[in-house]
């Protein structure tokens, strides 16, 4: 699946949105869906507010793909070279809380079990990797015939 | 996604001064804004303590930690304030762990568990305009 976005945070959320209907339609657990959907807010707003700078005329482009019990999103946009998997985790700090960054990235390691990031050509290109369990009943969910909708 | 804000103002004495904001969907990168729109005209107010009832907020990324974390600044800068969270959600409550390590950070299992500790807590400093 291909989206093409334009720069903002509405485009974001309706991605977000996109890979939750997609996940769910597939019987991915509820608990793996919602970090799925929290790595691309991250990486998503990562895009638009520092590679695009919310430049509503530029665009950047969201493919979701599972395959084998994997799911990968690739984020793809034609900001300046920026590695956000260069970025350390921070600890909190108390008075530090205006740098932008630092907790987006902490999440998406925390959700996702890879992150792979590439400067191809003008794009940079981020790919996320989430290897999703699922128990036997999702499985079953998963494989069973959906309904004939010929009448 | 959307979110819904409710704001109201304490009659209950145990809780004299706070404000609780009730959270009803997505905080995000496009919601965030008008929180933190609402968020400002409140702390504008004079209040000491500031609660975030997150029983229906079902998803919270850093564009939301960012605004808690303003909420905790400010309410530590009024001289013993606290933001506090209530009713958080498993999957929310594992979003928060960033940041629950934080001074002036509350997180209780519910409304009793805060007033439980209202109660035993010194009071903080009143900010001005609420003193009788």
């Amino acid at each position: 699946m291909i989206l093409e976005l334009h720069a903002t945070p509405g485009e974001v959320m309706r991605a977000v949105e996109t890979l939750q209907e997609f996940a769910q339609a597939q019987g991915v657990p509820e608990k793996t869906i919602f970090g799925l959907a929290l790595a691309l807010e991250e990486c998503g707003s990562n895009v638009v507010n520092h590679a695009l700078l919310r430049d509503a005329q530029k665009q950047f482009q969201v493919v979701i793909d599972y395959t084998n019990n994997a799911f990968v999103i690739e984020l793809r946009d034609g900001g300046p070279e920026f590695d956000p998997t260069a970025a350390t985790d921070r600890k909190p700090q108390a008075e530090d809380d205006d740098l932008p960054g630092g907790w987006g990235i902490q999440l998406v390691r925390r959700y996702t079990d890879e992150i792979h990031y590439a400067r191809e050509g003008n794009e940079n290109v981020l790919r996320l990797i989430k290897r999703v369990s699922l128990s036997a009943d999702e499985e079953k969910l998963r494989n069973k015939p959906k309904p004939s909708t010929d009448h | 996604m959307s979110l819904s804000i409710e704001i109201q103002k304490n009659s209950d004495p145990r809780r004299a001064g706070a404000v609780t904001i009730k959270l009803i969907g997505s905080l995000d990168t496009e919601t965030a804004p008008e929180l933190e729109r609402q968020m400002t005209l409140c702390l504008a107010g004079p209040i000491n303590d500031l609660v975030f009832d997150l029983a229906e907020l079902k998803f919270v990324s850093s564009a939301g930690l960012r605004l808690f974390q303003v909420a905790r600044k400010q309410m530590v800068a009024r001289g013993g304030g606290h933001a506090s969270f209530i009713n958080m959600q498993p999957q929310v409550e594992e979003v928060f762990a960033i940041i629950q390590s934080l001074p002036g950070i509350g997180i209780f299992k519910d409304l009793e568990a805060l007033d439980r500790y209202l109660a035993t807590r010194p009071r903080p400093n009143v900010w001005p305009g609420t003193q009788k």
